[in-house]
Formats: structure tokens, sequence, C-alpha cells
């Protein structure tokens, strides 16, 4: 089997999903005539037709919303968000609207609707096009957020969210896209549930905390220290709301350590809130303060020379766990 | 903490105890005010004189065959629409208007919490095109909407307790009050965030079209929405894609406090429609055979695949945006004129007019409205309150390991 691209999983798991369901629907800007701005759409317009495949007006708020009602009518809509960046103007819908109306409804309607967001840094698209934007979603009820970091993940984890009821918010992301490749047979319909992490690694020593891009200069951060007899366990987060608490502090019980890594910036991130339920639930277990090796406190710079120092490097990343793995 | 809580009762005490003053002057030994003091009344004379002015106007909201100038008579013929239809669709205006004044006064005292939109001067906008549509049309209410579940049928028992937020309400009471819906009849939610029903009934229509099923959206907005981009993005989408719906604007010429000269320089809102390519039409949204017609037409426009419409009606709420807002950023001879253009005797007269409706049975339609207004309040009184934690379900419709609602308690 000839190994496939991270983007190539989305774009097939797309087509699977949608001759599978023909209630299925995508709509997005750019993402029909042209395939979208990555390719990730492509082909879907000439098997699907313009009845199905929606080149949206500049409208997130729009792309998001109109979703609300067509699930309620029947529909399993497949939403993009062009760049992660620019889903602010649909942030009311999604966040006061779809991800509520399950539960305003005492759970009358589900909101099966899956948003695609290509996220984060490494591409040298400057502040609107390299966000890490996960954390603004963190405390709304009623949404799920998966974020593949491999190419398996990206179709196990896509097809699970299109089947899934709840409404998705898929972040991919696009250092990924055409840099990472693996095996993917035709036909084999990959499900990665929903809700689970993933032990990518398994080690003793300190528990590093990741997903998306980083999880890859993570695990080479962790090879590198294995030479200096640090084992290090990896946990590919795969899903970011709701947390898989459980595997999480069963990993950081047996290390006792833990550092998390993301590109966002500090402040409110994904790695307070994972920090925050070691404190609660774990702290007769940690033999070290909990790290948190994160972007800066910052925008996101342009230049690839603030970009490169900007993004958590694999030695940055070596000294954090190795830091922690030595208190 | 203790101690909050009991300076909380001992200000609820002196609320109270204020309030009883009040109605006491007020001669409304029952009306204990509402139950927040954002945008009260003033106290003492002048809060007596203004309970007694709602309830004179109420009395005459409710006085449905009452005289009116000369200029705002009816005319016309009511296209394709039956006598028995222009009877149902009489008794259905007089049901919202009936509900509506019965929950106001219920609310002043302080039989439900939160406070009641009312709809009083209005109605003709929802109920008249609400009472042509399908049971599987989609309708995207916002939250002064009464009209349009009346309108479609909904009973008034599950828009009582939804009222009361009691568990017999279609959400079981962990929404928000007076934000009517109904999953059977196809009335959706409201969200108290403007114009997110515009962008979901364009959506439903979308998803008509899309799965070639018949049905309609007909999509609920006032003046003010008119300014949210939500409005634009709606309509702009549903031009492009002659998407099967009708967007109904009504222009009370206030959004809150706000005058319509502060929302737009436009004055009438059916231009807007020119930019979308669909037809825009103003009607007097007080005038129920003008609604009628226009909202016919649109609605056949729809379902025929011809693409949205939409219609601006021009129209008037009596009260406050909400019955904690006294509306004194409005003349009273604003007000007093309104009153005259009241849609409600307008229409009787024109029925009559035409024979299609006497005093006998305009009696007999009233009692049974009043009847079943009553029915529809004992049963939200006698609704249960929902459990403290009835709202800890139904955030996810999967299990998730790490997912508790009550992690953080």
């Amino acid at each position: 089997v000839a190994p496939i691209t991270y983007i190539d999983a989305i774009n097939r798991t797309l087509h699977e999903e949608m001759a599978r369901d023909e209630t299925t629907f995508l709509i997005g800007e750019d993402t029909g005539i042209y395939g979208g701005v990555f390719k990730a759409t492509r082909g879907l317009l000439e098997a699907f037709g313009p009845e199905r495949i929606i080149d949206s007006p500049i409208s997130e708020s729009l792309i998001a919303g109109m979703t609300v009602g067509a699930a309620m009518v029947g529909c399993r809509p497949l939403p993009e968000i062009q760049f992660a960046d620019f889903i602010s103007p649909a942030f009311d819908q999604i966040v006061q609207q779809l991800a509520r109306y399950h539960w305003r409804t005492n759970g009358t309607y589900a909101m099966p609707v899956t948003i695609r967001c290509p996220w984060g840094g490494g591409v040298g698209g400057g502040v609107f096009h390299s966000q890490s934007n996960e954390a603004w979603f963190m405390n709304v009820p009623g949404l799920v957020m998966v974020a593949p970091s491999t190419v398996r993940d990206a179709a196990g984890l896509l097809r699970a969210a299109i089947r899934s009821d709840d409404p998705v918010l898929y972040w991919e992301h696009k250092k990924l896209y055409r840099s990472i490749k693996d095996e993917l047979p035709e036909g084999e319909e990959v499900v990665t549930e929903i809700g689970r992490a993933h032990v990518a690694r398994e080690g003793s020593d300190v528990t590093a905390i990741t997903f998306g891009y980083l999880l890859h200069e993570t695990l080479k951060a962790a090879e590198k220290l294995s030479g200096d007899g640090i084992e290090v366990e990896v946990i590919d987060l795969r899903t970011l709301l709701p947390l898989d608490t459980p595997t999480i502090l069963e990993s950081v019980a047996k290390t006792g350590k833990a550092v998390v890594v993301h590109e966002a910036p500090k402040v409110g991130g994904i790695g307070g809130e994972i920090a925050a339920i070691l404190a609660e639930e774990c702290f007769w277990e940690l033999d070290a303060p909990v790290k948190r090796l994160t972007g800066f406190n910052t925008s996101f710079p342009a230049a690839k020379s603030m970009e490169d120092l900007y993004m958590p490097g694999v030695d940055e990343i070596a000294d954090a766990l190795r830091t922690t793995a030595e208190t | 903490m203790a101690e909050k809580k009991t300076q909380k009762k001992t200000e609820k005490k002196r609320k109270a105890a204020t309030a009883e003053v009040v109605t006491e002057a007020a001669g409304e030994s029952q009306e204990t005010g509402g139950t927040t003091g954002e945008g009260a009344a003033p106290a003492g004379e002048a809060k007596e004189s203004f309970q007694a002015l709602q309830r004179r106007r109420e009395e005459t909201a409710l006085d449905v065959s009452r005289g009116f100038p000369d200029k705002y008579r009816l005319s016309g013929e009511m296209e394709g629409c039956s006598d028995a239809r222009k009877i149902e669709l009489l008794e259905r205006l007089i049901r919202t208007r009936t509900f509506d004044a019965r929950m106001r006064r219920l609310f002043r005292q302080g039989r439900f919490e939160g406070t009641f939109y009312s709809q009083i001067g209005q109605e003709a906008c929802d109920v008249v095109i609400a009472i042509q549509l399908e049971k599987a049309d989609f309708v995207g209410p916002s939250h002064r909407d009464l009209g349009a579940s009346v309108g479609k049928g909904v009973p008034l028992e599950a828009l009582a307790t939804q009222v009361y937020n009691r568990v017999d309400s279609p959400d079981g009471g962990r929404y928000t009050a007076c934000h009517y819906w109904h999953p059977e009849f196809w009335v959706m939610q409201p969200s108290t965030s403007i114009m997110m029903n515009w962008i979901a009934a364009t959506g439903a229509a979308f998803g008509f079209k899309m799965l070639k099923k018949k049905s309609v959206a007909v999509a609920f907005g006032g003046d003010g929405a008119t300014a949210h981009g939500d409005f634009h993005e709606g309509c702009n989408f549903a031009g492009v894609h002659r998407l099967p719906i009708v967007y109904v604007i009504q222009n009370n010429l206030w959004a809150e406090s706000l005058p319509l000269s502060l929302t737009t320089a436009l004055q009438d809102l059916s231009h807007r429609a020119d930019a979308y390519d669909f037809p825009g039409l103003t009607v007097d949204g007080n005038d129920v055979v003008a609604v009628w017609n226009a909202t016919r037409k649109a609605l056949a426009r729809a379902r025929g695949g011809e693409g949205p419409t939409l219609i601006e009606m021009k129209t008037y709420r009596w009260f406050g945006h909400s019955d904690i807002d006294p509306a004194d950023y409005r003349s009273e001879d604003e007000v007093e004129d309104w009153i005259e253009r009241d849609p409600l005797p307008r229409y009787v007269g024109w029925l009559k007019e035409n024979d299609v409706l006497d005093d006998g049975e305009l009696d007999a339609i009233q009692q049974r409205v009043r009847e079943e207004v009553e029915r529809a309040v004992e049963f939200a009184e006698s609704s249960p309150r929902p459990e403290p934690d009835a709202f800890l379900s139904e955030v996810f419709v999967h299990e998730y390991p790490g997912f508790d609602i009550r992690a953080g308690r």
C-alpha cells in the first residue's frame, strides 16, 4: 500500500463519508470549484455536485450558524472554516447556538456538525494564518474538539466526528498536511474513538502531553533523551474537549512528572487546564512541578526567524523534559 | 456566605414591603411588581398611574370590537381564504392577545420569574403567516413571537409552562422564559442573541432544498435586527441559492430603546431586499388583509422554488421591550396613535362589514379563548417546578471518559 499524506487522509475520508451518507453537505470558502485553499476538498464538487458542495460567500457566521437549522431538518453538515484564525465571526453561532442547542432543547435536537479548522504555526503564515486558538473554546459546554496528529487519526477522528451526533471542531494542522505520510489501505474504515487520548510512546520517567505538529517534535525529543537514559511517556491528546482525564492521570500517576507542550500562548491555554487537573487529582503522586512549554504570550510572528523562536523546538522540548525528569 | 444570604433575604423582604405599599395605593392587592428592579417604574404616585395605565391599555387591547378612525378601515379581499379560515385566524389572533395580556397580569402578580416580552399590537405580523404554514414548515422566531407559535397551532399549555419554567415546558424549564418553541410544530427555539434564528432558518431552508423536501422556512426579526451582520449573511446566502424562505421584519419603530432613525437611515426596510435580488415589500403590519395577501404570495413563491421574499411589516408594540421596561423613551401621543391602528378591531370591523362575523360569534370566540387561557394557566401553575439538578444532563449526546458534568462541585 502506497503511503498517503495527512491531507490525503482528510480528503479521502470526506469522499467516503459523503458517499456513505446522503444527508451530508460541505460548506466553506473556496471549497468547491477551487477544491479548498489547501486542496483538502478537491474532487468533492465533481463527485457530489453543487447541491452538496457549497462554495460559501465570505460569511463565517452563516457557515457555522446555518448548520443548526440544516441539522434540525435532517442534514449532517460539514462546514469548513478556511483558516482557524477566521473562526471569530462564527464564534457567536458556535458558542451560543450550535454547542448549546442540544442542552437548551432538553435533548430534543442533536447537532451532528463537524467544523473543520486548519490551524497551527510553522507555515510562514503570519498572525492570521498560524494561530492555535483552540483555547477560545475550552469552556464551552456541549462542544467537542479533536486534533489529529497522525495520518491514521486524521482519517479516524474525521470519520468519528462526521458520524458523531455532537458538534465537533476538528482541528487539522496545516504543517502536517504534507509533511507526514502513512499507509492507510483504501476502503479500511478507520475510526478513532473520540474522547480517548493515545499513549504514543511509553516511558517511566516523565509524561509529555501534547497534540498536533508538536507531537512529532516531542517524540523526537523523547528519542533524544532515551539515549541519555530518560524514558519519556508521550500522550497524544487527540481529543482536546472533553479531555481524556483518566489517561492523563494514569500516566502521571506512573511517572510522577508532567510537561505539557502546545503552540498556543501559555495564559489560559489547555496546558493550564491539564496542570490544574493534575494539581487537583494527582497532587500526591507528583514528584516535580508541572511544566508548561508553550507559545509566547504574544501574537504569532511572521518572519521565519521569529516564527522559529515562537514554535517550541525539539531541543527546547528535550530541555524541559530533562529538567522536569531530573527534578 | 451565610452573611450574604441573610443580607439578600433582608433585601428581598424590604422590596416586598415596598411593593405592598405601592400596590395597595394602586388598588391592586395581588400585583406585587416585577421580580427584578432593572428599568422599573418610579415609586409612589408616578408608579400608581403607570400601573393603572398599563391595566387600562390591556383592557383596551382585549376590547377587540371597539371603534377606530375611519382612515384605518380595511379594504380588499383575502385571496384564497375561506370564511371559516378567516374566523379561525381571528380566533388565533384573539388567543395570542388574550394569553399575552393574561401573562402580563400574572407577571405583575409575581407568579413567575424572569420577565415577559409582550407582543400586544404586533400579533398580525406573526399569526397571519403562521396559520398558512404546513406543520413541517420551519419557523425561526425571535423572543417576541408568541403569535408565531399560537398561529401555527402550538397548544397554550406548552407556551404557559414555557413562561413559567415548569417541567412540562418543551425545555423542561431549563432554557429561558418567553422563548416559545415546539419541536412537533417545527417552531425552533429562539436565541436571546439577536438574529441567530434568522441564520438557522436560512439553514433549514437550505436543508429543505438539498433534501428535496417541499417545506419552506419563515424567519422573524425586528427593525433593530436588520442592523446585525447576520441579517445580511442570511439574506445574501438565501438570494444566491434561491432558498425557500420568507423573511419577515416587524418594524415596530423601536429596538428596545433605540429609535429606528438610529438603527438605519432607511425609512422602508424592504429596500434591503434589492441588495439580494429578491422581492422586498412593505405592508401595514396591522392590516390583516394586506398581511395575508403579501405573505400568501411570498409563501407560494418559496414553495414554488422561486426563492426568498423579504416583507417589512410596519407595526408597534404597545408595551415595553419586556415587562420591566416602562418604555418611557416613547411619547404617549405616539403610543395612543398606534393603539388606534390596532390590527384586531380593524380586522373584526372588516369581518363584520363583510358579514363573515357577528357579535354572537365574536362573544363565543372570546369566551372560548378565555377559558382556554385559564386552563393553560392552571396547567402551568400545577406543573411541577423542575428538580434543582434537572439541568445536569444533555450537554452531549454521547458519553466521554473525561467528561464529568459535576466536576466543579
